[in-house]
């Protein structure tokens, strides 16, 4: 009975996830701030990503706890100050890529994104263009955006506001696998 | 056969539902779609990580804290308590107290891990160099695997100058288990137990003893995010070290405030020493006598960490 329950499970999740989902588990995310005192930069491999091509869905979450700084004391400040990590664990973006690009060919395709970004705990809604590519049937996908602070009431002191940018520059990269599906039926 | 009629049954019936799953999301435009479920499901909860921050230096205003210096980081301190404030010697000749010193430490720590910290600094009190080994054995747990952390501390403190006995008799030890819990993002309290040995005892009286065991218990309530009050008590458990015999326990109250690399810690205490083998083996001074004082402590952190710009990635 265990046995068909197991079957059960995972054959109802592969349904779920068809051949048209893609999944990313190390997304790269780099934080950059550049500011007249000084430049911080904080990197993570922990993000995550599904993106569906048939509906274009496209969702990103990222652990904040993950990025991580040069300094320990930057990283605490980060974590403790200003993205109060222990109240808002995670960051997340939940949209839809507004072109439909042929995944079946190789190549770079330009895209938009539209949908909720939500950081410290404040959604805000986004466009965000990106770069998607297809090279020998692997997707990746790559973007640049900038987040101001003020958007997700994230407070920066007037005491550290010459070591802090208004504005952070968040970089994403991600590899997708497909969602390998078993079921011959399909 | 009764096993494969009940899967079979089982399994058309989650093709029915599957199928009803897809047309509800379908409808609700996304909001609960099979992508959300499988984004919800490969992101796991990492709830067994360490909680941060429950201190934000190293020392209070008497106690040290479970909080460590990170690796190759170095913390330069200067801690300073003035005259007394109510006392004939205080008061408007002294600007409370402003004018005199009771002692001065300045200290250096450094992180050889980021769980074990070497510290090094001089008092003025008694000329007081203190060396010592600060290990943090158990980290508080966000998941509560682990409700508390525990930072051991041992000190060596030796008085250089004055006449001693030998060189033995100027020796002190301490040896200090620090227990800390962060209960909320802004409480945080800890107790340590300690046990004292001065090789002289301090103050170098008939009848007092040379080791005694104490306790000290500090709260940190974090008011905004750059400021909080705390307050440190100190108990030695000595006989001879009583009300009685003129001793006080040290108290303090104070108010931290964090700017970047700086920690400032305002305070009033009615200890005259910065060092916990003084301030244990021998506070006199006392909150009723109008023997308290300001003092303030200034943390500077420094990083020595090379600077990896980009860590790989492009």
């Amino acid at each position: 009975m265990k046995h068909i329950l197991l079957f059960l499970l995972a054959w109802v999740t592969v349904h779920q996830a068809g051949q048209d989902t893609y999944v990313c588990k190390n997304v790269k995310i780099n934080l950059y701030s550049s500011a007249p005192i000084e430049d911080i930069e904080a990197n993570s491999t922990n993000g995550v990503s599904v993106y569906n091509s048939t509906t274009g869905e496209l969702e990103f979450s990222l652990p904040i706890r993950s990025l991580h700084f040069p300094k320990a004391l930057m990283e605490e400040h980060f974590n403790e100050n200003y993205m109060e990590s222990d109240k808002f664990p995670k960051a997340t973006f939940k949209g839809k890529i507004e072109e439909h690009p042929d995944l079946t060919k190789d190549g770079s395709y330009p895209v938009t994104v539209t949908g909720d970004l939500t950081v410290h705990g404040v959604t805000q809604t986004r466009t965000i263009t990106g770069n998607l590519k297809v090279s020998g049937g692997v997707v990746t996908m790559i973007s640049e955006f900038m987040v101001k602070c003020a958007d997700h009431r994230i407070d920066i002191p007037q005491i550290v506001f010459h070591h802090i940018a208004e504005s952070i520059r968040i970089r994403v990269s991600a590899t997708y696998t497909a969602l390998k599906n078993n079921n011959p039926s399909k | 056969m009764k096993r494969i009629i009940i899967a079979f049954t089982l399994l058309t019936l989650a093709a029915g539902l599957k199928a009803q799953q897809m047309d509800t999301t379908k409808k609700a435009g996304g909001k609960t779609s099979s992508t959300d479920s499988l984004l919800n499901s490969m992101s796991s909860d990492d709830k067994h990580q360490d909680v941060i921050g429950a201190f934000k230096a190293t020392r209070l205003i008497l106690s040290p804290t479970t909080t460590t210096v990170k690796k190759n980081n170095l913390n330069f301190l200067v801690i300073h308590r003035f005259g007394d404030i109510g006392t004939p010697a205080g008061g408007g000749r002294t600007l409370i107290g402003l004018d005199a010193v009771s002692d001065v430490y300045i200290g250096f720590e450094y992180g050889l891990s980021d769980n074990l910290n070497i510290d090094f600094g001089r008092n003025t009190i008694g000329g007081l160099i203190e060396l010592g080994l600060k290990y943090a054995v158990l980290h508080q747990k966000m998941d509560d695997s682990s409700p508390i952390a525990i930072t051991f501390l041992g000190e060596y403190g030796v008085r250089p100058y004055g006449s001693f006995s030998s060189y033995s008799a100027r020796n002190s030890y301490l040896g200090q288990a620090i227990i800390s819990r962060k209960f909320t993002s802004a409480l945080s309290l800890q107790v340590s137990p300690i046990y004292v040995y001065d090789n002289t005892a301090l103050p170098d009286v008939a009848g007092n003893d040379k080791g005694f065991f104490a306790l000290s218990g500090a709260l940190r309530y974090k008011v905004t995010k750059h400021m909080s009050l705390i307050v440190d008590y100190e108990h030695p458990f000595s006989s001879f070290r009583t009300g009685a015999n003129g001793f006080s326990d040290p108290l303090g109250f104070g108010i931290e405030i964090e700017t970047g690399g700086h920690v400032f810690t305002l305070n009033i205490t009615n200890s005259r020493a910065v060092s916990e083998i003084n301030s244990l083996s021998n506070t006199q001074s006392d909150y009723g006598r109008g023997q308290f004082r300001i003092g303030f402590t200034i943390s500077r952190m420094f990083d020595f960490n090379h600077h990896d710009k980009g860590n790989g990635y492009k």
